[in-house]
């Protein structure tokens, strides 16, 4: 009775406020944007954004004659495959750097990392024809490929820090029970670091959803995503701010979307019971 | 630690498996690491040594006929432009400002949604928002948000009467750097919200039980149990964030360009401009190069001090 | 003569065939390039149009980002994955002629009927410094200057002719009109960011002396043009603050929004601005000053490339693209002006004033030198010293002279 209201009260001032004040912070230029994708077009400038005659003109526009479903449905495409790729490589390498001491392990950790310290931009032009000698260009697997390589080194990084946090005493119960290594990863260590899975398949489909360099070099006319779509809304005379804010809005949607589902997985006390008794 | 197992059966089981199978057992970390090292190697260090091999060279990209080796003399240019060493006094202070910003936000939030409150489901899914957003949107969204004439920023500053004019955020060396650094920490805490978030979940709820028993208050519980649970996953972003943000340039590039003059110029910025718009791939690769050396260079530095904690 | 193909079969191991190899070569498809500020994809009309008159010839037209379009260029050129066709701007042929990228179409424009039609001035301007001929223009603006017809008359002023006019009634419309004892209104929107050096070259080259070539940039005239400049900013603050910084789409916002009386820009945004302000706002020509007149012509134009699979084919889209009424669809597509005689007599697509004053400004429009070395000028050199020429970090000898040394050293 009383507990529970001042703890409750405890709860909203403690957590509930703070968090508000965090999501306001988060969402106010969000929210702006939304504003101003549908405020009407001849009032965005003279007036500023505003409710007044709001209309969703932008949103029909952006579908109909941008053809922006076309660009969500490749970006789709590249990041949910730079995902399935990105983890599978990552995981396995992870496992290896973090239950084994084998010689190389910090000159290939290091070696990860290496390969995001150079700035992008220097390699499109060497990327760009070894992927037309493969006959990749504007296709999704060289964007796929493109964007693994980036993804992989963070992940492998940040897959080995979360593996880390199981014990290996799991691996070696496992094993004595009759698993093989690959068995004790796939039974018992992967279920356990789900929420570290989680977080690194997030990062690595924003990763890629994001991307631009890449998407405009290696794609063409048959892959072109989001964020190459986006860009072509910025003209050399005019700026579509209408459509361009429409697009932001759209475009952040299937993450934030996805992340509401999957962070259910999210929860502690994964680790717990698995070695009791 | 969790209740103690006979691990010794466990090594002796292991090691009686490594006498049957050694070389089976000593491949396996490398097949593992394979395919991930195969794919890097291919299409990220070919281009790399490509680059390195361009920055050797005087290659203007619309003269793709001269191709001349001068050694290092795209280098001893670089450490005599005044622009290289303004540049790299910026990427420090950019990274300086950027990532301790990031991560303090993030860490707030992390804590904030491991607790349990009814719509925490929602919250977390919000707060992904400025990470999901293209870089581009989100550069010009800002430029927006601080333009001075009808920036929502300055409306509200001057509504609550805090500056009594509109100040070009962007258009003022003084104030845009650190404008951009505001923007950039806007859209990369969520990463360390939803890294820490994971990294949380490890570290068993019956720690704070038992210390909740023991009278600690929050503040201790923190201090005591959560960060060094986290402290692995904590330093490992840390390091991530540092790479990624020193590189990103895409968000400086559309909100300033650089300018106004320099002042918002950093080394890998500096590098794209040479070599994207400029066409001079060999002093451009140069740049580049030094600026991963410069990189590389803090990073083991880091990895020394930090090791131990990370793998 | 080819034979026809099942046009389905045909497009459909075209499209197979592109996917797998990565665009195997096909001699009867123009891959074309073009960046147009309307992304409601107008150009597959003018596809389609062309390939029902042209039965065997694909036209794969892209839309590359505008922000992106040269990067992309160049690095495909290189990469020998250029397009076949383009839309090219003059201040890139120097470089692309450099690369040998393009192909000179002198023989095909001698023996096109539409040659005659296309405005007259065009091909000179557009030539290369050797005579040859790469570009065909497709369309054209020229900047001019926007001003407020309400507060033109408010002030009691008339659009100004020269630059002392200019500045006194810059000076005179940068007020207060909130009461709040800071000035929120400014005389002028000037663009500082890149692509304003547009701006800055009618209030300096337009002087008797100033140039590009050796001493003429540091002569006293040409000074005095960035000293001007600099003086409306620092001095009579008839530049709103973020001037340095301003791209053109703030200055057509702050123009827009009615914090700025005046700016330049051209007849690509005259749609907007209707849209915006209607009657209150109208152009001129911009102001001369120190004895002559300048101001940009901007210029766009299509190309051949030297790696294009089907040459004729190519050369047949572009002149499509620039002959009569297939010109004025593009260009009403695109928002600028059309390049052949034909269209521009009946030209309704924009309100009379504005093409009247880019008309009146054809006689002064130009183009900046036709060297590599301009393209360094308007992407780092001008924006940079302009910018810290604006906040005081270097003087106007020092920004000429930073010019000077580009184009002279």
């Amino acid at each position: 009775m009383m507990v529970r209201n001042r703890s409750l009260i405890r709860r909203l001032l403690t957590v509930d406020l703070p968090m508000l004040a965090v999501l306001a912070f988060t969402l106010a230029p969000y929210l702006w944007m939304a504003l101003t994708s549908i405020t009407e077009k001849s009032r965005l400038f003279t007036e500023g954004p505003s409710l007044a005659g709001a209309t969703l003109a932008n949103y029909t526009r952006l579908f109909n004659t941008v053809g922006f479903g076309t660009n969500l449905l490749d970006s789709f495409i590249v990041a949910g495959g730079t995902v399935i790729v990105g983890l599978s490589l990552s995981v396995t390498a992870a496992y290896a750097f973090s239950r084994f001491r084998f010689r190389g392990r910090r000159l290939m950790m290091l070696q990860f990392l290496l390969v995001n310290m150079f700035p992008l931009v220097l390699l499109i032009l060497p990327l760009f024809i070894l992927m037309k000698t493969l006959g990749l260009v504007d296709t999704y697997l060289a964007l796929i490929i493109a964007n693994s390589t980036v993804a992989i080194p963070f992940s492998v990084w940040m897959m080995t820090s979360y593996i880390d946090a199981i014990p290996r005493s799991l691996d070696e119960a496992a094993m004595t029970d009759g698993c093989t290594r690959l068995g004790a990863l796939w039974r018992v260590i992967l279920p356990l670091c789900m929420p570290g899975i989680i977080a690194t398949a997030v990062y690595i489909f924003i990763t890629a959803w994001n991307e631009y360099l890449y998407a405009l070099t290696l794609g063409g006319r048959n892959v072109k995503t989001i964020t190459v779509a986006i860009q072509t809304l910025i003209g050399e005379y005019e700026v579509e701010w209408g459509l361009l804010t429409a697009g932001g809005i759209i475009g952040a949607m299937p993450a934030t979307v996805m992340f509401l589902f999957v962070q259910k997985r999210l929860i502690a006390g994964m680790t717990q019971g698995a070695v009791k008794g | 630690m969790p209740a103690a197992l006979p691990v010794n059966r466990g090594h002796l089981m292991t090691q009686t498996r490594a006498l049957t199978t050694p070389i089976g057992r000593r491949i396996l970390p490398y097949a593992m690491l394979s395919p991930a090292v195969v794919v890097t190697l291919v299409i990220v260090f070919l281009p790399m040594l490509q680059a390195m091999w361009m920055s050797l060279h005087d290659y203007v990209l619309f003269r793709p006929k001269s191709f001349d080796f001068v050694g290092l003399d795209n280098f001893s240019k670089a450490l005599a432009d005044p622009v290289f060493w303004i540049s790299l006094r910026h990427t420090v202070l950019w990274i300086a400002l950027t990532v301790p910003a990031q991560m303090l936000l993030g860490l707030i939030t992390a804590l904030l949604l491991n607790q349990q409150f009814p719509w925490r489901g929602l919250a977390r899914a919000l707060v992904i928002i400025p990470w999901a957003l293209p870089s581009v949107v989100i550069a010009l969204m800002w430029v927006w948000i601080y333009d001075s004439n009808f920036g929502v920023l300055n409306d509200f500053l001057l509504r609550l009467n805090l500056i009594s004019h509109s100040i070009p955020w962007l258009a003022d060396p003084d104030t845009a750097l650190y404008a951009i650094v505001l923007t950039l920490t806007w859209q990369g805490f969520p990463f360390f919200a939803v890294m820490i978030l994971a990294g949380m979940q490890a570290i068993p709820s019956s720690y704070y039980e038992a210390a909740a028993i023991d009278g600690a208050s929050s503040l201790r519980q923190f201090w005591h149990i959560t960060l060094p649970g986290i402290s692995g996953v904590l330093l490992t972003a840390t390091l991530l964030r540092v790479i990624w943000v020193a590189n990103s340039i895409d968000v400086i590039f559309v909100m300033t360009g650089g300018g106004p003059g320099y002042t918002t110029y950093t080394l890998p910025l500096y590098a794209f401009i040479k070599a994207r718009t400029g066409l001079d791939y060999g002093y451009g690769s140069a740049l580049a190069v030094c600026f991963t050396i410069l990189l590389l260079g803090f990073v083991i530095l880091y990895l020394r001090r930090a090791g131990k904690n990370i793998g | 003569m080819k034979t026809k193909l099942k046009s389905a079969a045909f497009a459909a191991a075209l499209m197979i065939g592109t996917a797998l190899t990565g665009g195997a070569a096909n001699a009867e498809t123009v891959d074309f390039w073009y960046h147009f500020d309307n992304p409601d994809n107008p150009m597959s009309d003018l596809v389609a149009k062309f390939e029902s008159a042209n039965p065997g010839i694909t036209i794969n037209a892209e839309n590359v980002p505008w922000n992106s379009y040269y990067d992309q260029l160049y690095t495909s050129i290189i990469a020998g994955n250029g397009p076949d066709a383009a839309l090219v701007k003059l201040n890139a042929l120097p470089r692309l002629i450099e690369m040998e990228a393009l192909e000179p179409i002198d023989a095909q424009l001698g023996s096109w009927d539409g040659k005659a039609d296309i405005l007259p001035n065009l091909f000179d301007l557009t030539a290369a410094a050797d005579g040859t001929h790469y570009l065909l223009p497709v369309q054209y603006v020229v900047l001019y200057l926007y001003y407020r017809t309400d507060m033109f008359e408010q002030a009691g002023l008339t659009p100004p002719t020269t630059c002392e006019e200019f500045r006194t009634a810059a000076k005179a419309l940068t007020r207060d009109t909130d009461g709040d004892g800071q000035p929120d209104v400014y005389g002028f929107g000037f663009r500082g960011g890149k692509g304003g050096h547009d701006h800055w070259a009618t209030f300096t080259l337009s002087r008797d002396g100033a140039g590009f070539g050796p001493g003429e940039m540091t002569s006293a005239a040409a000074v005095e043009g960035t000293q001007y400049v600099l003086d409306l900013f620092q001095k009579d603050h008839a530049f709103p603050p973020s001037a340095p910084n301003d791209g053109f789409k703030e200055i057509i916002g702050g123009f827009k929004a009615g914090t700025t009386a005046m700016t330049i820009h051209h007849i690509g945004s005259s749609k907007g601005m209707v849209e915006a302000l209607g009657d209150k706002v109208s152009a001129v020509p911009v102001p001369g000053c120190g004895g002559g007149h300048w101001t940009s012509f901007g210029d766009e134009s299509s190309a051949v490339f030297s790696s294009a699979k089907d040459k004729d084919a190519a050369w047949k889209w572009i002149s499509f693209l620039s002959s009569a009424g297939n010109n004025a669809e593009f260009n009403l597509a695109t928002g600028q002006l059309p390049v052949t005689l034909t269209d521009s007599k009946n030209w309704k697509n924009h309100e009379a004033r504005f093409v009247d004053a880019t008309v009146a400004s054809l006689p002064f429009a130009q183009l900046l030198p036709n060297v590599s070395e301009t393209a360094d000028f308007t992407n780092t050199v001008w924006p940079v010293s302009m910018q810290r020429a604006l906040i005081g970090e270097i003087s106007a000898t020092q920004m000429n002279a930073e010019i000077d040394t580009l184009y002279n050293k």
